[in-house]
């Protein structure tokens, strides 16, 4: 449900060459290795701040950035980009200190200084406050600190690092997952991925290294990253359709109200067929058929409510969770097999995912909230936050199917698309 | 037609036999009315200030009311077009045409409310901010929606099982969910036990004079959001109760004044008039209904969304909202469905308006007199009688509240 509809691809570009493997003993001690790392990040930040003034006044002069800022600030964003690859475990070696191209598995690149349109340099500040804040909860400490550049560090997880809660996430679920496997799990890898990316994006547009808007599109951001194996919980319809009526959007909360009261009252009864369906799979390793499909109608219903509600999707959407009646629906496996140690033990295991779900619910929030203001303004819903949006739908669907008992396969973080066929990196990571 | 005459008269020999019943009341024989002449306590400028105050709140409450039934005119007209914004069936496509048609009335009506508020911020009579009267009103609006579609639901599921006759099994049903909505009405409310223990004790007094069930007497925390004092009576069998603002026992009214007010509840009470105003509803849900059904045949009747918009507006029309004057003489809560002509109204257990006090040498509040003068020193059925050309008319339908004061002004 992410596709790439051929938008021009963002200046401020993202390259993912890691093997995904880890060193248990740097992951152990990540926190401790990368204090230098925090006393130079925040002292470059503060001479950021400089610069940053003294590149937006030069910019609204000349119509260009000049060419030693331009380079200054693309270092210190590639510096924070390598730092966060670092800390979060997105990336194993010891980043350097001087933000060079090319000299780390996760790394960007950016364009040359260009012109930019003087109104757009002016507000830029403001301009960016929306993509700070998508950015903030994505995570990357290149927006934390460029939001305290900005004075404003509510919004960020401030210069000595950090980022948002996806990254905190991440790196917290990969600590454990590295130290004991010794790999970083991909799908973990691609979200933190993502949003060191969007980071970037942001943080490059803050600074006027362009003036090309962040992309939350997770398909562009990722593109060149092999894709995970298909799920079997898996969002489907039609993507481009960005329509959104005016009148629906400005009234959407309230609208959607009869539909939170009606999906309260089924989660009630679902609480109790949840509660049978465990014992059904703990005696007979298969879901009971009926109950299977109450819940996974429920499911279905909670998916078109919440695409309406957030903007993700544009009609208001019927009460009974039908499946094929709803331009973002979901499809859902038949009842099959379950292991019955993992059902025993399904709530706690859900935990991790719990989190990475929860996480990307502060991302659909902003999403929502963005989406609204650009839908009102256009009639239409924005490419990058609409795909953003979708990626954090189809986890918590992944997620809640899984606790629900409706399949027992996990989550999978990545932000792309599952593959119907396994890619070549991946399937060894698989078999390894 | 003729032979469906016999039924047609039969409905409204029933309805008549209803109506007869629920107007029926007591009114003591001793009761006696002071006439209050204003003019002996107010000068003729304020009296004059207090006219003009009613003028435009009336005149805000026309405009009100004709932009409401233009917008709805023309959501009736074109409103059908919304229907593609929806990829729910029949009945949900019908509850979002009903909630859109619900918002751009709201909408409609955003600055008549802001004149309004400013008019009365204007006299002193509130103090409620700009921000919250719209924004507030907007997550009221959300209540309403939720109202509309449960209505909604009921409505066309009954128009698609049973076609246009839906009115007849849709009617008892509402009239049902009236009647649940006057039992749970007084849970709906945050209260606080009555520490006054004077008045729990003439609370206690009037209960047996008037051979009412023992009543709790409870304290709501209104005071937050309005300095008006204010009590109501609400509930029916063993939800009932009296409920009074916290506003009303603040200090500013004594312990004769709040006696009055407590008996003027229990009246409602002791005769019944929650279960009267359920009763009146009861008679107006049927007709009503009915009409809509009518009218909506065009359109495909209701269980068709098309119909929706189209039944707002009928609904409207039957049910316009009541002009400030005649809400400023609604004379009770329990009882107003009998009392004031709007029998249809469905809120069993309104409240009584605000008391709000007399202050005579107040020059600027003396521009909302015809509000306050009756409420702070009368009865507010026995002004409303005298105030109205058919005070007598009135009164005999009042008898209730009215008769308990009465005893209880003796008494003292």
């Amino acid at each position: 449900m992410c596709l790439n509809v051929g938008m021009d691809e963002h200046p401020v570009r993202l390259a993912v060459d890691d093997d995904l493997q880890r060193n248990r003993w740097t992951v152990f001690f990540r926190l401790i290795l990368a204090i230098p790392l925090f006393i130079w990040l925040f002292l470059w930040s503060i001479a950021v701040v400089f610069a940053a003034i003294a590149n937006w006044i030069a910019t609204l002069v000349r119509g260009t950035p000049p060419g030693g800022l331009h380079r200054f600030m693309c270092s210190y964003v590639r510096f924070t980009v390598h730092f966060d690859a670092y800390l979060w475990l997105i990336g194993n070696p010891y980043p350097g200190f001087m933000g060079e191209e090319g000299e780390y598995p996760i790394d960007v690149t950016f364009p040359q200084p260009t012109a930019q349109r003087r109104w757009s340099v002016f507000f830029r500040l403001f301009l960016a406050l929306p993509a700070l804040l998508v950015a903030s909860a994505l995570g990357g400490s290149s927006g934390g600190s460029l939001s305290f550049v900005g004075g404003r560090r509510r919004y960020g997880g401030g210069a000595g690092g950090g980022g948002g809660a996806l990254g905190f996430v991440v790196a917290i679920l990969g600590w454990f997952a590295s130290l004991a496997r010794g790999r970083m799990p991909k799908g973990l890898r691609d979200a933190g991925a993502y949003g060191i990316g969007y980071s970037a994006q942001a943080a490059a547009y803050l600074l006027l290294v362009t003036d090309r808007y962040p992309n939350a599109d997770p398909t562009a951001m990722l593109d060149g990253v092999d894709r995970p194996p298909e799920h079997p919980v898996r969002l489907v319809g039609d993507p481009h359709d960005l329509r959104r009526s005016r009148v629906t959007v400005f009234l959407r909360l309230l609208i959607a109200i009869p539909h939170i009261i009606w999906l309260a009252l089924w989660g009630i009864a679902v609480i109790f067929a949840i509660i049978a369906n465990w014992f059904v799979i703990l005696f007979r390793g298969t879901p009971a058929r009926p109950l299977h499909r109450f819940v996974a109608a429920y499911l279905r219903q909670r998916l078109h409510v919440v695409s309406f509600l957030t903007l993700t999707a544009n009609p208001f959407p019927g009460f009974v969770g039908e499946y094929g009646r709803y331009p973002l629906d979901l499809e859902l496996p038949g009842p099959a097999p379950q292991n019955r140690w993992e059902t025993f033990f399904r709530i706690f295991l859900a935990i991790p995912a719990l989190l990475v779900s929860g996480a990307l619910g502060g991302a659909l929030f902003w999403c929502a909230v963005w989406t609204w203001f650009y839908a009102l303004a256009r009639g239409s819903a924005p490419w990058g936050l609409r795909n953003l949006a979708a990626y954090a739908l189809r986890y918590d669907a992944q997620t809640v199917s899984y606790l629900l008992l409706l399949t027992d396969t996990y989550p999978h973080a990545s932000p792309l698309e599952g593959a119907p066929t396994p890619q070549h990196e991946f399937a060894e990571a698989l078999a390894a | 037609m003729i032979r469906r005459l016999p039924v047609v008269a039969a409905l409204a020999a029933a309805w008549t036999a209803g109506a007869w019943f629920l107007w029926q009341s007591k009114v003591p024989s001793s009761l006696r009315l002071p006439h209050v002449d204003p003019h002996r306590f107010f000068t003729a400028a304020q009296l004059h200030a207090a006219s003009s105050y009613s003028n435009v709140d009336e005149w805000l409450w026309a405009g009100g009311v004709v932009v409401q039934i233009v917008i709805l005119a023309l959501y009736a007209w074109r409103g059908e077009r919304f229907a593609r914004e929806s990829a729910a069936g029949p009945i949900g496509t019908g509850m979002l045409l009903g909630m859109v048609g619900f918002a751009l009335v709201w909408a409609a009506q955003v600055p008549f409310s802001v004149l309004g508020l400013w008019w009365e911020r204007r006299n002193h009579l509130t103090s409620e901010g700009y921000f919250s009267t719209v924004f507030g009103g907007w997550l009221g609006l959300g209540g309403e929606f939720v109202f509309l579609c449960a209505s909604l639901a009921v409505i066309m599921g009954f128009a698609q099982l049973v076609g246009e006759r839906w009115w007849l099994p849709a009617a008892p049903v509402f009239v049902g969910l009236a009647l649940l909505f006057a039992f749970i009405a007084p849970w709906l409310v945050p209260t606080n036990p009555l520490h006054d223990a004077r008045l729990r004790a003439a609370a206690v007094r009037f209960e047996r004079a008037e051979g009412v069930a023992p009543t709790p007497v409870v304290v709501a925390p209104v005071h937050r959001t309005t300095t008006l004092p204010n009590a109501e009576a609400a509930g029916i069998g063993p939800s009932r109760r009296v409920i009074l603002f916290d506003t009303i026992v603040d200090g500013r009214f004594t312990e004769r004044e709040l006696e009055v007010v407590l008996a003027h509840e229990l009246g409602h009470l002791a005769r019944h008039h929650i279960w009267k105003d359920v009763g009146w509803y009861a008679l107006f849900a049927f007709p009503g209904a009915w009409a809509i059904a009518r009218a909506t045949r065009r359109r495909g009747g209701m269980g068709r969304p098309a119909a929706v918009p189209l039944a707002l507006l009928v609904l409207v029309v039957l049910n316009p909202p009541r002009a400030p004057a005649a809400e400023r003489d609604q004379p009770a809560h329990g009882s107003g469905g009998g009392l004031d002509g709007a029998p249809h109204d469905p809120r069993p257990g309104r409240r009584d308006r605000a008391l709000p006090p007399l202050r005579a040498d107040d020059a600027r509040g003396a521009a909302t007199l015809d509000v306050r003068l009756p409420r702070a020193r009368e009865p507010s059925h026995a002004r409303a009688a005298h105030r109205d050309g058919g005070g007598v008319e009135l009164l005999r339908h009042v008898g209730g509240p009215v008769a308990v004061e009465r005893r209880v002004q003796a008494a003292a």
